[in-house]
């Protein structure tokens, strides 16, 4: 099935540069319709408002973290599906396994460049 | 009892077996035990003055030991002087991060959406906007030196704290959790690694088994990490 890129995409990460780094590569890769969200509290009252079609977070934010969002989402029944994928500084293999574990489509260790992005969009979404 | 009625007493007790019958046998046996104990408790309240003594000179010397290890510690100049310019200069470090992240985005941005039309025009903008870019990378340089005085500093405690501790022969007291320690301890939050991600990209795409790690990792394997 063809991705649709006009699906909107959240970002959630506490540090501006980020969202904004992010905001540009999604933008480079025809993805034009992206919010964004500080933390996990906010991310999931969009999530609840609005469906999304791809988020894109961090893990270390106050006062909900990317772990406890990922686990709200994939606890909601109607939130359950919508593809997560992880990007973050903490590459402990320990963090890597409980993400897996909580249900996480995808994990991308910071700093990361434009291409592993696509590669990682492309194997959650399916290649656009 | 205090003292000056015990005094009082005893002369009491000496000025009447002064008026007794002192041939009485019996009365100069309770007078020999009574000379032994007077001396066997002379000889005691003696030694035990003298150790008494012995420890107090020793706490003494232990406490004049510590105030000086503690001062020279120097605890008002690390609290007044080392830590606040410390979290000063790391505060700039943020600062001057994110103006400088800020700058060059921008100019990447404004390059990005910038008109192409006219190609002479578009090559003299991008000249520009690079310039800017190089401009704002001398952050670097002035947070270079920021750092640099921020761990001559946290150096310098270290070495303060660790004299102290093996002079005084200090041992780490086993500490509980805070509330914010045991929350990042639950939540995994152990930040960014030194010297690079502990588990690069490659090692991240294998646990989630992708095209080029071959089988993806099972259940068990994933438990086994833990064992």
């Amino acid at each position: 099935m063809a991705v649709d890129m006009n699906a909107p995409v959240l970002v959630v990460d506490d540090y501006q540069t980020m969202i904004r780094i992010i905001r540009n590569l999604l933008k480079q890769l025809g993805f034009e319709n992206v919010d964004e969200a500080s933390d996990g509290r906010e991310a999931l009252e969009k999530l609840k408002k609005q469906k999304y079609g791809l988020v894109i977070s961090d893990w270390n934010m106050e006062p909900m973290t990317g772990y406890e969002l990922l686990r709200e989402v994939r606890a909601d029944e109607a939130l359950k599906p919508t593809p997560f994928i992880m990007v973050t500084a903490e590459s402990k293999t320990e963090n890597v396994i409980a993400a897996k574990k909580a249900g996480v489509n995808n994990y991308i260790v910071k700093p990361f460049n434009a291409q592993t992005l696509k590669a990682k969009i492309a194997s959650v979404l399916g290649d656009f | 009892m205090a003292a000056p009625e015990v005094v009082l007493r005893v002369k009491d007790a000496l000025s009447r077996l002064k008026d007794a019958d002192l041939k009485d046998p019996r009365l100069g046996e309770v007078l020999t035990l009574a000379s032994q104990m007077s001396d066997a408790m002379m000889a005691f309240f003696g030694s035990m003055d003298n150790s008494l003594y012995g420890e107090l000179r020793y706490l003494s010397a232990y406490i004049q030991r510590t105030r000086a290890e503690i001062s020279a510690l120097r605890p008002n100049d690390i609290k007044n002087d080392g830590i606040p310019t410390a979290g000063a200069e790391l505060d700039a470090i943020v600062a001057n991060t994110a103006e400088a992240t800020h700058r060059i985005m921008e100019a990447a941005e404004s390059v990005m959406s910038a008109d192409t039309s006219d190609a002479h025009a578009y090559q003299a903008f991008v000249c520009d906007k690079m310039l800017e870019i190089f401009e704002a990378c001398s952050f670097q340089d002035i947070t270079g030196q920021r750092v640099k005085k921020v761990v001559d500093t946290l150096r310098h405690i270290e070495n303060r704290i660790d004299r102290f501790a093996k002079v005084m022969g200090v041992e780490d007291a086993e500490v509980q959790l805070s509330p914010e320690e045991q929350r990042k301890k639950d939540l995994l939050l152990n930040g960014p690694a030194l010297n690079g991600p502990e588990n690069k990209q490659d090692d991240i795409d294998a646990m989630f088994g992708g095209e080029d790690a071959g089988a993806a990792m099972s259940q068990d394997d994933l438990d086994a990490l833990f064992d």
